[in-house]
């Protein structure tokens, strides 16, 4: 075999670029299109009557297809968090943060959010929590459109009421 | 050949092919196919012992976007799975592996994926290799342009029996409700349809299209109680070539002639041209030539039926198109194919391919008896 080349070609750069253009799809866009009016829907399982937020067309767990699609509260239970102290990719907020799964009241499965307007060792599981929306005309039907959660001040809440619900 | 243990397809649902579903996302199109495959076997979920899926996560535009179809598939209390990257028929395969080993008796199987929502020729061209082939922009009509230079000119194939070819596919799909190209067109339009990469025009290549479908595979004893009219697998195999598109001989496929023999060695078949319908995962006419000519029957021949369904011409949803001919080779033999039936069929062949020219190849043989007994 030769020797290699004095000045080898290390590398073969490739940039790939490619664009997706997803269906947000009917049941998704119902419950998009309902944060503009700051209302959450969640689906409601026909057979077990479990209501999943974002709304699903099935559920999960039994299969069976949802049938209802409900209001529920934009304020609930922090289920369980973390403290974020590492950057993270995409997001510059300011360290170190709250991610928390809170079950938000009349829904049976947690959603992810950030806690925020109080401190990170503030935050603790049973802790009430509102959402904080955007401003009225600046929301356009996007998960974005809740900026945070903020304590709401009332008592905490019980293990039991959540402990299935994380 | 040894007694393998027999297993059959027992419900197949398909989501109609279409260019783009604007109301549902992919694992939307794939629930109501589960339900239905579920409830044409007359059984719950908890009946099913194991599920696996074909897909692309590149289609999907999420790295392991496949594991959304978890949610669908019924995959709770915590079930076994799998998922390919490649043609849900090849997941198929892998199932029936499993219950050859006997660790299960019944599997789902699906395919799913939206083309529509990204840019599956893009997508496709970075299946080749990143130094010499994609850079130069080959996507999967070019490489199959190519192939069909070959062939043409190895065989003298002329372009008005491509034509012909694509004529017979559109007639069949004409009457099978689940396609994408639901008219007719006779061999003299097409031929004058314009180039799409010469020397295939756009009459003989399928426009790009979404669905989902589910199967179900069952092993004998349960077969029976979920199928009135089961399809029995007799014999399958899978071979793949190279990838260096240069290395091969594109006028020809080999891997799915030795795929082919060995499906039928195993299903005790002497020759493919016995069987009553052909399904073919051949989109285009230059493929369907190629793989006739490796499975040893003519394609000129009323019989087998070739692609009664219409074919991958007429609807060609990628990573499913493979099983869409599995599935298809089941409502024949269980008397379910309604305006496209081949009358009386007992025995069909269904095939499958992945990659650039037929890279890959699967054949199965099925027939509405037991193989062994």
């Amino acid at each position: 075999m030769a020797e290699p080349p004095v000045e080898p070609i290390k590398y073969v750069d490739a940039l790939v670029r490619l664009p997706y253009h997803y269906v947000a799809g009917d049941c998704r866009a119902r419950y998009l299109r309902a944060l503009k009016d700051k209302k959450i829907l969640g689906a409601r399982c026909s057979q077990t009557g479990k209501v999943f937020v974002p709304p699903l067309v099935n559920s999960p767990e039994s299969l069976a297809p949802t049938d209802e699609l409900v209001e529920i509260a934009d304020r609930g239970v922090v289920t369980t968090f973390c403290i974020v102290n590492i950057p993270v990719i995409g997001r510059a907020l300011e360290l170190p943060y709250v991610v928390a799964s809170i079950a938000l009241d009349g829904a049976d499965i947690s959603i992810h959010a950030l806690v925020q307007e109080c401190k990170p060792d503030e935050v603790r599981m049973g802790m009430r929590v509102e959402a904080v929306w955007k401003p009225d005309g600046e929301r356009e039907g996007s998960h974005e459109d809740i900026l945070h959660f903020r304590p709401t001040g009332e008592p905490d809440m019980p293990r039991d009421a959540f402990l299935n619900r994380l | 050949m040894s007694r393998l243990r027999n297993v059959a397809v027992v419900a197949f649902a398909q989501a109609p092919v279409v260019a783009r579903d604007e109301h549902r996302m992919a694992t939307e199109m794939l629930y109501p196919q589960v339900r239905r495959a579920l409830a044409d076997c007359g059984v719950e979920r908890s009946a099913i012992d194991y599920q696996v899926a074909g897909s692309a996560d590149y289609i999907d535009g999420r790295p392991f976007g496949f594991v959304g179809a978890l949610e669908v598939m019924g995959s709770w209390p915590p079930t076994q799975d799998l998922h390919l990257e490649m043609d849900a028929a090849f997941a198929a395969h892998y199932a029936w592996i499993r219950m050859q080993a006997g660790d299960c008796d019944t599997a789902l199987v699906c395919g799913h994926g939206k083309v529509s929502e990204g840019e599956p020729r893009r997508i496709l061209n970075l299946e080749l290799d990143p130094y010499y082939q994609a850079p130069i922009g080959l996507d999967p009509l070019a490489t199959a342009a190519l192939q069909a230079s070959a062939f043409m000119a190895r065989t003298g194939t002329t372009d008005r029996r491509l034509a012909e070819i694509a004529a017979r596919n559109r007639a069949a799909g004409a009457r099978n409700p689940d396609v994408q190209v639901r008219s007719s067109a006779s061999a003299d339009e097409l031929a004058r349809t314009p180039w799409a990469v010469e020397p295939l025009r756009t009459g003989y290549v399928p426009p790009l299209g979404e669905s989902a479908v589910a199967l179900i595979l069952a092993a004998e004893g349960k077969a029976e109680r979920m199928c009135d009219r089961p399809a029995w697998i007799h014999g399958t195999d899978q071979r793949i070539e190279l990838q260096t598109l240069g290395a091969r001989d594109l006028s020809r496929s080999p891997s799915a002639r030795l795929a082919a023999e060995r499906a039928l060695a195993m299903a005790g078949a002497t020759s493919a041209a016995d069987v009553d319908l052909v399904e073919l995962s051949a989109a285009t006419p230059v493929e369907e030539l190629i793989l006739c000519e490796a499975l040893g029957i003519d394609a000129d021949r009323s019989s087998p039926a070739l692609n009664p369904s219409g074919g991958p011409l007429v609807g060609h949803p990628l990573m499913m198109t493979g099983l869409i001919r599995l599935g298809e080779a089941f409502r024949q033999l269980a008397g379910r194919a309604g305006d496209h039936a081949v009358a009386g069929a007992r025995r069909a062949i269904a095939h499958a391919t992945n990659g650039h020219c037929l890279q890959q190849n699967l054949f199965w043989v099925l027939g509405t008896e037991r193989r062994w007994t």
